[in-house]
Parts: C-alpha cells; sequence; structure tokens
C-alpha cells in the first residue's frame, strides 16, 4: 500500500517505457549484436538527465532477453579494488548457469576525484577487455574525467520525453491504482515535472494517492514549483545574501551542478549589482573562484571545490555594499549556455577538422581548430583553388568542406576541382 | 594544382636551416653531432619555433628515416595520465634498432598535461632513459612540475627579433609571387605578436583575396581584432554600460575566435594610448596584469576579460566622480 509508485509502476518490458524509441532501439541492437560474438565497443555509455529511464530501460531490456542483470551504482563503495573485483569477475566469465549476462555500472557522475581514486581507470579497463555487454550510465558523457572511458564506449543519449508521452504513462498508472484523472490534471503534472518521468511519477503520487479522481483543481493548487524557480530562490539567496554561511547554503539547495550554478550567477551578478564598485568586486569574486576551477583542472585534485564554492557563493554575496534594492528585476538563464547547446555539434566539426590539420601541422587538434581554421575559412571562401589544393593536401571530407566554406555552391565548386 | 599551408610548406627541415634562436640552434647541433641528447624542455611563446627545432633536431639525428625513430604526442589532445600509462610508456620501454640507441618522444603543449599525468611521466622519464629522449614543448616552462624540469636542460625560444619576422614574411612573399607592403608586414606583426606560425597563416589568408597584401587586408582578414574594435568595448565600459561591454567581447571570442590573450594585450596598449588620467594608466595597467597572469594559470577567458571590463567600469565611475 505505501511502496512507492515509481517502484511499484516501474516499467518490467521495454514496450512500457516512455519515449526515447530510437535510443532504446539502439541498446537493443548492440545487446543483440552479442549473439554474433563480441562487437567493436564493448560498452554502452547512456546519458541524459535524471528520472527519464536510462536505468529502467537497461532492467527492462535483461527482463525481456532473459538475461542476467548485475548491478552496481555510486553509493557503492567504489575503489579501484573494488571495482576490479566486481566487474572484472563478473565480465570475464558467463553467468553460473550459461546465461547470458548484463553489467551495469550505475550513477558514474558518483565517481569522485579522491575516494574513488583510479575508478574511472578501473572502469575502463574492465570495458576494453569485457567479455559481455557493459551499461555505463550517467547524467553528463562529457565529464572530462570520461574522455578516455568514451573513446572504448558507444554513446548513446537519453532525451526527455515528450509531456504526452508522460501523461499517458500518467493515465496508465491512475488506471491500475483505480483512479479516474482527468487529462488537464495529468497534463499539469507531467508539464511541471519537465521531462523527468520519475518526479512526475512521485508527484502523481503525492496528489492521488487514496482517491477516486484527480481533476485539475486538485492539482492546480500545488503551485508551479518548477526547477527554474529553484535556481531563482538559490540566485537570490547569492545575490541579495547578507552572510557568508547563507551564501555558500545556496549551492546545498540547487539542483544544478556547480558549473551550472557559476553561470547563472556570472549572467545575472551585471543586472544585480549595479553599482561599478559592487560590480567589480562581484566580477572579481567570480573571476578568482574560476582560477580554482583551474587549478583543479591542472591537479585533478576536486577538493579545490570548496574555494570555487566560497567566492561564486559568499565572494558575491559580499561584493554587495552600494547598490540600492528597489523593485523586482528578472533572472536570465545564462546566454552562454544557450550558445554552448546550439554549438555543440559545431565544436564537434572544428574539432574533427582540428584532427586533420593536426596530422598536417603538428599542432594539437584543438589549438588547429581554434587558430588555424578562421584562416582555412577565408581562403576557402575566396580562393576555391588554394582551396581545393588544401582539402586535398589535409584530406578533408566534403562535409568537412562544406563546414568551413559555409556555402553548399562554394564546396560543391571546391571538391569539383578536387579531382 | 597543389597546395600546402606555408607554415609546413617554409618550416625548417634541418637545423641549419633554422635562421633564429642562433645559441639554442647551436646547442643542439653539438647533440646531432655528439649523436647524444639530453631530456630537454623547449619553453617559449607560441610560433618561435620549438616544435620545428625538434623535428629539425631529430632529423639532423637520424636522417631520412627519422620517423621510425621519433614519436610526437600531442598533450592537448592526450594530456591524460592513461596516455602517460601507456602510449608513452609502451613507445619509451623498447629499445631503438639502428646506431642511435635511443629514440625521441616529442611532447607537443606539455604544459596542457594535468599534474597526475606528469607525476606518471617523470618515472617513465628515469626508467627508460636508456631507450628514450624526451623532449617536452611547453609555452609555460612554469606549469611542468619541478622533477620533471630537474631532469631536463631547459631551453627558452623567445620571439623572432623585429627584422628576422619581416624578412621571413618578405621572403616567402617573394617566393609565392605575392605582393607585401611594408604596411602590410606591420598589421601582420601588430595581429600576430611575433607568433610566426599565425604570420604566415596570415600572409597566406590574405593572399587568397587575390589583392596585393596590405594593412587593410590584414585587418580585414583577422576577424574584429582591430585595435579599433577593442578601444570601442572598452569605451563601452569606461562609459558605465558593462553589459554592451561583455557582448562586444563575447563577440570577439566566440565569434571571431579571438584568444583572450590577445584581447588583453590590446587592453593594455590601448590603456598607454588613451587620455585618461596618467595615474590611472598604471592602476589599470595593475589590474590588466593580474587578469593575464589569471588566464595564464588556466582559466575560463570570458571570465577573465569580462572582471577586468567590470574593473573599467568602475575606474570610469571614479573618473567620472573626479571630473
Amino acid at each position: 500500500m505505501f511502496a512507492a509508485w515509481t517502484v511499484k509502476h516501474k516499467p518490467k518490458s521495454l514496450n512500457e517505457i516512455v519515449g526515447n524509441k530510437d535510443a532504446i532501439q539502439k541498446v537493443t541492437d548492440w545487446i543483440k549484436s552479442w549473439g554474433k560474438g563480441i562487437p567493436k565497443k564493448r560498452a554502452i555509455f547512456l546519458y541524459g538527465p535524471p528520472g527519464i529511464g536510462k536505468t529502467v530501460a537497461v532492467e527492462a531490456l535483461a527482463h525481456d532477453l532473459n538475461m542476467e542483470f548485475v548491478e552496481n551504482n555510486a553509493s557503492d563503495y567504489r575503489t579501484e579494488d573494488a571495482v576490479n573485483r566486481f566487474a572484472g569477475l563478473a565480465s570475464q566469465y558467463g553467468s553460473l548457469f550459461g546465461g547470458k549476462r548484463i553489467i551495469l555500472l550505475d550513477e558514474l557522475d558518483g565517481l569522485t576525484g579522491t575516494a574513488d581514486r583510479g575508478g574511472v581507470k578501473a572502469i575502463t579497463d574492465i570495458v576494453k577487455t569485457a567479455q559481455c555487454p557493459i551499461v555505463l550510465i550517467a547524467n553528463s558523457a562529457y565529464d572530462p574525467r570520461f574522455s578516455n572511458l568514451r573513446l572504448y564506449c558507444l554513446l548513446i543519449e537519453f532525451k526527455k520525453p515528450a509531456a504526452g508521452d508522460v501523461v499517458k504513462r500518467l493515465e496508465w498508472i491512475c488506471d491500475q491504482e483505480g483512479i479516474q484523472a482527468d487529462e488537464s490534471a495529468l497534463k499539469f503534472v507531467a508539464q511541471r515535472s519537465e521531462g523527468d518521468v520519475r518526479s512526475a511519477v512521485n508527484d502523481l503520487q503525492a496528489l492521488a494517492q487514496g482517491k477516486k479522481k484527480l481533476s485539475y483543481e486538485d492539482v492546480s493548487w500545488f503551485g508551479y514549483r518548477d526547477r527554474q524557480d529553484t535556481i531563482f530562490n538559490v540566485l537570490r539567496m547569492i545575490l541579495y545574501g547578507k552572510t557568508c554561511v547563507g551564501a555558500k547554503q545556496a549551492v546545498d539547495m540547487a539542483d544544478v551542478d556547480i558549473d551550472m550554478l557559476f553561470e547563472w550567477i556570472y549572467e545575472n551578478v551585471p543586472a544585480h549589482l549595479t553599482d561599478p564598485r559592487d560590480l567589480a568586486q562581484a566580477m572579481d569574486a567570480l573571476s578568482i573562484a574560476d582560477v580554482y576551477r583551474g587549478r583543479i583542472r591542472a591537479t585533478q585534485d576536486w577538493g579545490f571545490t570548496r574555494y570555487v564554492i566560497d567566492y561564486m557563493t559568499a565572494g558575491v554575496a559580499m561584493a554587495r555594499q552600494n547598490t540600492k534594492v528597489h523593485g523586482w528585476i528578472p533572472f536570465k538563464f545564462p546566454e552562454r549556455i544557450q550558445m554552448l547547446s546550439r554549438s555543440r555539434a559545431e565544436r564537434a566539426m572544428q574539432l574533427s577538422i582540428g584532427q586533420k590539420i593536426k596530422r598536417k601541422n603538428h599542432i594539437s587538434a584543438a589549438r588547429a581548430s581554434k587558430q588555424v581554421l578562421p584562416y582555412l575559412r577565408i581562403i576557402f571562401k575566396n580562393d576555391v583553388n588554394m582551396a581545393a589544393g588544401l582539402a586535398k593536401w589535409l584530406d578533408l571530407a566534403p562535409e568537412m568542406i562544406g563546414y568551413v566554406v559555409g556555402s553548399e555552391e562554394k564546396a560543391k565548386e571546391i571538391i569539383d576541382l578536387m579531382s | 594544382m597543389s597546395f600546402e599551408m606555408w607554415a609546413e610548406k617554409y618550416r625548417p627541415k634541418t637545423l641549419g636551416d633554422i635562421v633564429d634562436q642562433k645559441e639554442i640552434v647551436e646547442r643542439l647541433k653539438s647533440f646531432a653531432k655528439s649523436r647524444n641528447v639530453p631530456h630537454c624542455i623547449f619553453a617559449g611563446p607560441p610560433g618561435t619555433g620549438k616544435t620545428t627545432a625538434a623535428l629539425c633536431l631529430t632529423r639532423d639525428l637520424y636522417g631520412g628515416i627519422y620517423r621510425e625513430h621519433i614519436m610526437e604526442l600531442n598533450a592537448s589532445d592526450e594530456r591524460g595520465i592513461n596516455v602517460v600509462r601507456e602510449t608513452v610508456k609502451t613507445f619509451a620501454r623498447v629499445k631503438s634498432i639502428g646506431e642511435i640507441p635511443f629514440k625521441i618522444m616529442i611532447l607537443d603543449e606539455a604544459d596542457n598535461m594535468t599534474a597526475d599525468a606528469q607525476q606518471a611521466l617523470r618515472r617513465t622519464m628515469e626508467r627508460y632513459t636508456e631507450t628514450c629522449r624526451f623532449i617536452m614543448c611547453a609555452n609555460y616552462s612554469g606549469k611542468i612540475i619541478e622533477p620533471i624540469q630537474s631532469r631536463c636542460a631547459p631551453f627558452r625560444f623567445t620571439y623572432l627579433p623585429r627584422e628576422e619576422h619581416d624578412r621571413c614574411l618578405k621572403a616567402m612573399a617573394e617566393k609565392e609571387k605575392v605582393k607585401l607592403s611594408s604596411e602590410g608586414v606591420d598589421a601582420i606583426f601588430e595581429v600576430c605578436g611575433g607568433d610566426l606560425r599565425r604570420a604566415i597563416n596570415t600572409l597566406q589568408a590574405a593572399t587568397s583575396l587575390d589583392k596585393p597584401v596590405d594593412a587593410k587586408t590584414i585587418y580585414s582578414i583577422t576577424g574584429r581584432a582591430t585595435p579599433a574594435d577593442v578601444q570601442r568595448m572598452m569605451k563601452t565600459a569606461i562609459e558605465g554600460d558593462f553589459l554592451g561591454a561583455r557582448k562586444q567581447l563575447r563577440d570577439m571570442i566566440q565569434k571571431y575566435g579571438i584568444a583572450g590573450s590577445d584581447i588583453i594585450r590590446q587592453i593594455h596598449t590601448e590603456i598607454f594610448r588613451s587620455d585618461i588620467p596618467e595615474q590611472w594608466k598604471i592602476r589599470l595597467a595593475d589590474v590588466v596584469g593580474e587578469a593575464d597572469y589569471r588566464l595564464v594559470e588556466g582559466s575560463d577567458e570570458e571570465i577573465q576579460l569580462s572582471a577586468l571590463l567590470a574593473r573599467l567600469v568602475e575606474a570610469g565611475s571614479e573618473l567620472a566622480k573626479l571630473s
């Protein structure tokens, strides 16, 4: 009776899972390819925001294919030895009863720098030699700690399902529970969860358990307590904080990671600390926080995170001396993040061109994409002959030429000249 | 028709081809002659010939088959500890066949290696000295850990003297039949600050416009790093519009791919050219220097530069109070 609905109504089979059809198909194909021998990538890396069914999909798949399922997550103790014992053993031999087996390493984000020292490395080693399918799960696959591990994995992104799909699932749960729910009520719950199915089911339980009927009026009072609202409160604590401790506590309340919170603060400081002296102080605090982030990257010592937090929260809060508080100023979504997500594909393209340049030019791909690519652009736009020659010399693929020159006609002209 | 990037086409092939960095080249020649090379650090700003010197040295050492005896690894792309544990170690421990008993590992942009990786490297260097010598190229030798520095012979590369820089570009222009005016050379120097690789890339890109290369051509292709743009951004900040200045900064960095260090250098130049009171110039120079230092420490360019802009906003408001 009091079981959490997220457990009680957890999808058992793949066809029950909300959304992500393509991703699930990819996972299934890959698992099935093990039937024809060990595939090129021995692990898949599922990533995406929380609560959208990554883990559940793997469990359901194991169920549907009648495979044994071994799970490990970050709440387990994970030193190099522990990982080795666990996953190493499990991956080298088939299951005791001769059945097939899937190994799941969940919540990889939870691996911390020092406590799990060697953890990612050990996992990478296991993946390289795995004798059975390994599934890795994390919210972000692009954490720098996973850069090497990624090379050995098939990356599959899970996306937030559409609200309509979530509504269908909520309807199904209401059926199971014998609740008659208005569609408008379920829509409200689904939209509020912003694609996080798990939290939608939790909310539904909080609102509907023990009821026979659920109407829009039953849920609307719940208020629009969405993620942005949380971040707004957090920002308020920092930008208007009176004490260091108070501002620092905001970090615990934030449901975004530190880097994301940093971006939110950086975006909103200028509008909320308008006095030039205060602004300069606050920006200086952010600058120092950023210097500590650089030190973390250089030393891999994540302990320095505490100073990042000090400066980006308390440092910013203490900057406020002269700015008068008057009226309500809205918080803005970080523009840099918008730009980043828009340009992720673009950066991948730039880097792959950088790799080509690197092979000829003795500089890193990263530097090449920053320093040489802009010049290539100019050349490609202005001189098709030189462009064709360079494209050939660098061995650029047609889509790379298209990207560099930025027009399909010109690209075609260049490609024609190359042959 | 065949084309290459000129920076590669005209890269010196042997130590004898290198015109500058005389003392360093002499030392390296003596290494080649005695057929013995210590572990080395080549430190210096970009585009001063570190990688070139390393490649020339190996070519002089091993001759035409030098590729079989060296490995080039770029730490910016492969900076983690695993690369040291696997790739580097595997290369280092296998004996070289041939007259020279060791191979050479060129680690480019070595200052981008993590501290962990450097620690691992230190042991590898020691254990396999017999079979492998390391040349570490870095912009900042300070970012290389002390134990490695102490195992290496340090060579400090400096920017080419201005005459050498100019002569090099002019000779190249002549060979490629490009009309390059001396204002064009000045503009290239202003924009690239002595980084020869960038200077050559700039020249080649300017050539593609199919007209004589003068200052205007150079400024038109080097994105918006013109002094005028930096001036405008600084003016916007000093007049109190932080968001406006930050927007301009963002465009420079994100849209036109201008390096933060370049922008800082320009700001520094502009401060002394501006008409703010003399005492303020030196105060602001300190602020610029601090931002520059923080950038070198490896942090986010936009954050550091916008913190600097905020300082300019502050200075602007103080100055307004004075007048």
